[in-house]
């Protein structure tokens, strides 16, 4: 596993199939610690079945993760420890409220309850969700959602962030407020793994991004290599295969 | 998730709807009929099998049982035409044919849930009109395996009719049969419609349970006359509540052919209307609260205000019921659970239906066969008779938890990706959830005790009751692990797919048959050994629950640790 150690995400040879239908036909990836990194691909091109591999939520086929040298699926204590995560299309355990779930998700994470209290109200007042105090979060807006989904992620002070889709479906203002934490996290030292299809988000965050369309990676590298001096959509566009319309079709739209 | 995106978009025959740009389409609006919504239906279910060998497998089994029933209810029906005993064709319509009804309209509350693969809330942005929603699902939820089985059943009556008075009678009967079936299932939708809405919203959340233990209090009544009558095999006061039961929505539809063949011509067209209206006030019933199920699940339900706010995050977590538990992981775990079965619909449903049940089900059994029944000796309440009801509802609260990770859904993610050590995953959750239901489990006790007038049975019957309760758990963390399925998404607390509720009524005998045995040596002390039992039963019975229990989480966290990626991707619902 030599230069695996240093890495902060290493993923080998990752796998999966659901029903016979490939949806990740071997991943490999370095993500190396203190970037910024941006998985990018179009919809179902296997990013989330990836990220869920590599937190140890999805078993795969073959291959394996390690974070920071430690086994995700070999010893996955250790390595839990070291990442925190912000899944998508999980819900969170939403008949709580924003503070009881930061409660929750400390004391689970085995920390200090003084500690969990204090960074508990510390993020909901730097995330504006204090106001939102009595609210249960199944009653929260989407973008509401999404924060307190990344308080929780960021509540035990981990080493690596994996992040699936922060931006859906978040308006503009809290958009940037999550730009600005994890701008300072990363200046603090700390490593992001996030995926998003949104070319602006990935080109003025990412130090390196990745693209991955049909289960496998087409590109990687930093920033600047992946795109040189194109754009990163035509990059994109170019390499994931889209086709663009001529104008003959959907004639039926423009009566 | 029921109805998923691809399967509706590949079933080529769905509900036109109007040009989005142009207001006044020129195009002519096909009309929707019922068709769509059954073939919609039938395409879900398939879509559902897909690749899921063992869903198939369980359906089948599902089916084979329903056949099963479904021959001897049939012969049972024909019997009385087979042996000419006209007065017994009353009896059979209108009791059997009532029995039915009253089983489609409580036990889905009780038991099985109600397959929801057509969720009302997916149609919300349609352009369909109330009647053809109501009358599409309606003939959707006519399409299953249930249905054709009570069908199936019920069509022995024509067997009957038809020989004891003619082809006229046989095909008055058919209807009748036919009406039936379509009352038992507008019965079943309206009632859990009703009471889903009921319990979405919390401030008449303690008004439904009381009405749902008024509803399960019915049965007793009625089993109590039944038993009497049989006891005292009193044919004519039989023959008069039969008669009385025809005329009844229960047994209208089931005893008009029967009427008709005994001659009272003008009684089948009459009972057939009863019917007939029943049908409709209940689907206008189930189309009030069809309509608030859409809108509620579109608009995220009303915003709940937590009066509680006082107190840093940790100290809002633990709610005072679970209060004296340490602020660690596993206080953290156990004061979650303890929220989430106050919190969830679904959860909550659930305790109630073990205070009902558990209260109902011993008292009928003991005092059912006790002194109502007219004092006869061979049928008076013991201590075993007293220890197997108890046992039955110490396992029934454990079964509860049989699927106890279906709950969570995929919210279960965050406790996978936190690493929790799958013993301490297990003790808590069994841990909180015996916060509510040890308290009602030693109010039965209680209860009952007093209502039987047998103070002295009470250790008895709380050491069988914590016995069963204690070795169901053990027995059921390894189901929740093993046998752990998803749940729908949706606000129906008595919602599961299809497929699933087979599934369901199968775990759930499975892990009741196996609660039982192990609690079987508690049965046996009761019966075998004297006096002394009446004062060892409690302290032993709390050791056997306890033991076990502490046993089977010790053992089941192992099989937990090993598949936690596999246990969050069954019960992750798929989209």
């Amino acid at each position: 596993m030599t230069g695996t150690e240093h890495a902060a995400l290493a993923l080998r040879g990752l796998v999966k199939q659901f029903d016979g239908k490939v949806a990740v036909a071997g991943v490999d990836l370095d993500v190396p610690a203190g970037s910024f990194f941006g998985l990018l691909g179009p919809n179902g091109a296997g990013k989330t079945t990836t990220l869920s591999m590599a937190v140890g939520l999805l078993r795969p086929d073959a291959g394996g993760a390690w974070v920071l040298g430690h086994d995700v699926w070999g010893d996955p204590v250790q390595a839990k420890r070291l990442f925190g995560v912000m899944p998508d299309g999980v819900r969170l355990f939403d008949r709580l409220t924003g503070a009881e779930l930061l409660a929750y998700h400390g004391l689970l994470r085995g920390m200090d309850p003084t500690v969990v209290d204090q960074r508990a109200t510390e993020l909901l007042d730097v995330l504006a969700l204090a106001d939102a105090d009595r609210t249960l979060v199944v009653d929260y807006s989407a973008g509401m959602k999404k924060k307190i989904g990344l308080a929780c992620a960021l509540l035990h002070g981990p080493r690596l962030l994996v992040l699936d889709e922060p931006f859906e479906a978040v308006d503009p203002v809290s958009a940037a407020l999550i730009r600005d934490i994890l701008h300072r996290y990363v200046g603090g030292g700390g490593t992001v793994v996030f995926s998003s299809h949104v070319m602006e988000v990935v080109e003025r965050l990412c130090t390196h991004v990745a693209i991955l369309a049909e289960g496998t990676i087409k590109r990687v590298g930093t920033l600047h290599d992946v795109r040189g001096d194109r754009s990163l959509e035509d990059v994109f566009v170019e390499v994931v295969g889209g086709r663009t319309a001529t104008g003959e079709e959907l004639a039926w739209l423009s009566r | 998730m029921a109805v998923e995106v691809t399967p509706v978009g590949s079933a080529g025959p769905l509900p036109p709807v109007g040009p989005p740009v142009a207001a006044p389409s020129p195009e002519p609006l096909r009309p929707v009929g019922a068709g769509h919504f059954v073939r919609l239906k039938l395409r879900v279910m398939r879509n559902n099998f897909r690749g899921q060998g063992w869903r198939i497998a369980l359906y089948v089994v599902g089916a084979l049982f329903a056949l099963w029933f479904a021959v001897s209810g049939f012969f049972l029906f024909a019997a009385p035409g087979l042996a000419d005993r006209s007065d017994f064709a009353v009896l059979a319509a209108a009791f059997g044919g009532g029995l039915l009804v009253l089983g489609w309209t409580l036990l889905p509350l009780v038991l099985f849930g109600v397959d929801e693969t057509l969720d009302p809330a997916r149609f919300a942005l349609l352009p369909l009109t109330r009647r053809t929603l109501v009358t599409g699902m309606f003939a959707a939820a006519l399409v299953g395996i249930p249905a054709v089985a009570a069908l199936l059943a019920t069509s022995g009556l024509v067997v009957t009719a038809w020989l004891l008075g003619g082809w006229s009678a046989g095909l008055v009967t058919a209807v009748g049969v036919v009406a039936g079936l379509l009352l038992c299932v507008a019965a079943s939708r309206a009632v859990t419609s009703a009471f889903a809405t009921m319990l979405r919203s919390r401030r008449i959340r303690d008004l439904a349970a009381i009405l749902l233990a008024v509803l399960a209090a019915l049965i007793g009544p009625l089993q109590i006359v039944v038993l009497a009558a049989v006891q005292r095999a009193d044919w004519d006061q039989l023959a008069g509540v039969a008669d009385v039961v025809g005329w009844t929505p229960f047994g209208a539809a089931y005893t008009a052919g029967i009427d008709l063949a005994q001659g009272r011509v003008w009684a089948a067209p009459v009972k057939l209307l009863i019917t007939v209206l029943t049908i409709g006030a209940l689907l206008w019933w189930w189309s009030r609260s069809l309509e608030s199920a859409m809108v509620g699940a579109a608009s995220g339900g009303t915003a709940a205000k937590r009066r509680q706010a006082a107190g840093t995050p940790v100290a809002q977590l633990f709610p005072r019921i679970a209060g004296w538990v340490r602020r660690d992981r596993f206080g953290a775990l156990v004061a979650r659970e303890a929220r989430y079965w106050w919190r969830d619909a679904r959860r909550r449903a659930n305790l109630i239906t073990i205070a009902v049940v558990g209260v109902f089900v011993p008292v009928m059994v003991n005092i059912g066969s006790q002194g109502l029944v007219g004092g006869e000796q061979d049928f008076s309440a013991s201590p075993t008779t007293v220890t197997l009801s108890m046992v039955f509802v110490g396992v029934l609260a454990s079964v509860t938890l049989a699927n106890q990770f279906g709950f969570d859904g995929s919210a279960y993610a965050a406790n996978v990706i936190a690493g929790v050590p799958g013993q301490v995953e297990l003790r808590a959750r069994a841990v909180a959830f015996s916060l509510y239901v040890v308290p009602l489990l030693v109010a039965i006790s209680v209860i009952v005790a007093v209502v039987l007038r047998e103070p002295a049975w009470i250790g008895v019957m709380a050491g069988s009751l914590f016995a069963a309760y204690g070795a169901g758990l053990a027995i059921n963390v390894f189901v929740s692990i093993l046998g752990a399925y998803a749940l729908p998404e949706t606000s129906n607390p008595f919602a599961v797919n299809s497929g699933a509720g087979v599934a369901k009524g199968l775990l759930t005998m499975v892990s009741m048959v196996a609660s039982v045995g192990v609690t079987t040596p508690m049965v046996a002390a009761t019966a075998l050994l004297g006096g002394i039992w009446y004062w060892l039963a409690l302290p032993v019975g709390l050791a056997y629950g306890f033991g076990a229990a502490v046993l089977g989480t010790y053992l089941a966290g192992d099989v937990l640790d090993r598949r936690m990626p596999e246990l969050l991707t069954a019960v992750t619902p798929r989209r």
